[in-house]
């Protein structure tokens, strides 16, 4: 046996064991009471965290229905604005390409302070501050950025001739479009779906400048709950926010494997 | 009188940074099978794209079935355009990729279905209909595309190099279906390529796009017997082309005083034929020496030097003359044409 063959079942134990070990000792500390270091152990367990995150009018539930309700429809918008902005971007060529793809990477490179002080402005002029939908549209900028990039990948691999022949079969472009590319590009639409969600999942400087304090998300519990002190919550609403990005990797290794499976 | 499928009027159509193509005109006729043949980069594509309403013209007029469709999008031209790969709809099946323009014309299912099974039984794809496009093979691919185009019962069939990138075997069979499903459903077929064995084979009328103009069109057996310029017998591959003049009716060059009657009667003129018009035979009156001899899949060819120049020639059909050896050859004179201005050979 290789050196190689030896050393490859040790990197993948260590990679599994780094990957599921957070999650394991965050499941630990969402449970444990009174847990202080140097105890390895939790002297008791409680399901408190867990009943409040599920129990209709808790802090973490009301939290977490928020979070859901602006990163679906982030994860919405942001796919259904960044597939056309994606697309004329992969019709450009030269700067103006490059000049597209700089403004659309923009708020994704800014720092999250920097980006949601420059929207808070906005949002006070336009009177969204505070409100649910400002955050949305706070989480768009970012999302859109990101969905834009994308869709421009995927955009300038695409092979339109497949929609020059559908043309000439008779369809009108919106046929087109709904029949044709949008069937096609069905996964990548989903992955840009859940690349907003992930966006708006994850956001908390836009949400607490935006939301000014009256729009509470999940990831602003979390960070409510640790500045008080309270670890089990905090624990529980990591996981419940570390569901998704798990939920993001089957999705992904599925929609690879059928890639793989049935080639466009 | 029936009126034609296509009809181009002085068409003008650029393509990049090139000049493009300019007064193209011509006309189809319906259930007629018309080749353009041009090199890579003449602006073949862009024309058949430009007549499907999917590239810019510059100026001229397209008429589609007696009806003008210059300003129509692709989806109202009565004209499928089919790219050189079979690009099949990967998300539907075959049924349902040949299905696709009959739906889009919101055809009754039961007519629907009976449509697509004839039409898949015709491209032998019956027992295929409900395999995804990436299961099947290639020639099953072209069919199926095949298959699609006539569903749309297009006036016009437009085909970008059709036979390109496939191996002998599959070229006859998709060009056999192409030519029974033309005979059948009497599209007119526009076919754009660069292959000279693909046009006389595919073409009932082939066009030669040179200099950004159509150079010539004609029947095939006009066009390879009768080119119409020098340029045309270059693109065209004529193997032999001697420089010479005309002068009382007599082609005068190395080659000697030959009696020849058509083209120029005075002045500079080129000599085109192709090998069938030389060939070894006791009684010829040119003398020749072999310098080489080529074997390819139609038979063999000499290289035989005349008077200086080096000539090809048909071999003869029995035994195969040595290298060195002096021969007698034969011209077919109604085989050569005589072309104004001076050619290189």
């Amino acid at each position: 046996m290789t050196a190689g063959q030896l050393s490859r079942p040790v990197v993948l134990a260590a990679l599994g064991v780094s990957a599921l070990a957070p999650v394991g000792l965050l499941l630990v500390a969402s449970v444990g009471r009174d847990w202080f270091f140097p105890a390895l152990w939790p002297p008791t367990v409680s399901l408190e965290s867990w009943q409040d995150a599920f129990r209709g009018g808790g802090r973490m539930a009301a939290a977490l229905g928020t979070s859901l309700v602006l990163a679906v429809t982030t994860g919405l918008a942001s796919a259904a604005v960044g597939w056309p902005i994606g697309r004329a971007m992969a019709d450009l060529r030269g700067w103006p390409r490059h000049f597209g793809a700089a403004a659309a990477f923009l708020p994704v490179a800014a720092p999250p302070v920097a980006v949601a002080t420059g929207l808070h402005l906005s949002a006070l002029i336009a009177g969204v501050a505070g409100t649910l939908g400002g955050v949305f549209l706070s989480h768009l900028v970012p999302a859109v950025g990101y969905a834009a990039l994308y869709f421009l990948g995927i955009f300038t691999l695409f092979d339109r001739r497949i929609e020059d022949e559908a043309r000439t079969l008779g369809a009108p472009p919106r046929t087109v479009l709904w029949r044709v590319t949008l069937p096609m590009l069905r996964r990548q639409v989903g992955e840009a779906f859940l690349l907003g969600f992930l966006v708006s999942w994850a956001q908390v400087a836009t949400t607490l400048v935006i939301g000014g304090g009256r729009v509470r998300t999940l990831p602003l519990e979390v960070f409510a709950y640790l500045q008080a002190g309270q670890d089990r919550y905090a624990a529980a609403g990591a996981l419940l926010l570390a569901i998704p990005a798990l939920l993001m990797l089957g999705v992904v290794r599925f929609a690879v494997e059928r890639a793989e499976a049935t080639p466009l | 009188m029936t009126a034609p499928a296509l009809v181009l009027e002085d068409l003008a159509v650029r393509f990049g940074d090139a000049p493009g193509l300019r007064s193209i005109s011509l006309s189809v006729s319906p259930g007629e099978r018309l080749v353009l043949l041009g090199a890579s980069g003449a602006g073949k594509t862009t024309l058949l794209r430009a007549v499907a309403g999917l590239a810019p013209l510059q100026g001229g007029r397209i008429i589609i079935g007696g009806r003008d469709v210059t300003a129509l999008p692709a989806e109202r031209r009565d004209a499928v355009y089919l790219h050189q790969t079979p690009l099949l709809f990967p998300h539907l099946s075959v049924f349902e990729n040949v299905a696709f323009p009959l739906r889009i014309r919101g055809l009754a299912e039961p007519n629907l279905r009976a449509t697509v099974a004839e039409l898949l039984e015709s491209v032998r794809l019956d027992g295929l209909a409900g395999r995804r496009p990436h299961t099947l093979s290639g020639g099953q691919k072209h069919r199926a595309a095949l298959a699609r185009a006539m569903a749309a019962r297009p006036a016009v069939l437009l085909l970008d190099e059709p036979l390109a990138a496939l191996d002998p075997s599959l070229r006859d069979e998709v060009r056999g279906v192409l030519l029974s499903l033309q005979a059948h459903y009497l599209p007119a077929l526009v076919i754009v390529t660069h292959d000279l064995e693909d046009a006389a084979v595919l073409g009932e009328r082939i066009g030669i796009l040179l200099g950004g103009t159509l150079a010539q069109l004609d029947p095939p057996e006009r066009l390879f017997q009768r080119p119409a310029s020098l340029a045309v017998a270059r693109f065209l591959g004529i193997p032999n082309l001697v420089t010479g003049s005309m002068a009382e009716g007599h082609f005068v060059s190395v080659l000697g005083r030959i009696p020849l009657q058509d083209g120029p009667t005075a002045g500079p003129v080129t000599a085109a034929f192709g090998s069938d018009a030389l060939y070894p035979a006791p009684t010829g009156f040119l003398r020749g020496i072999v310098r080489d001899v080529r074997h390819g899949p139609r038979g063999a060819t000499l290289r035989v030097e005349i008077g200086g120049l080096e000539l090809e020639a048909t071999a003869p059909v029995g035994g195969m003359p040595r290298l060195g050896e002096e021969l007698s050859l034969a011209l077919e004179t109604p085989r050569v044409t005589v072309l104004p201005g001076a050619g290189d050979v």
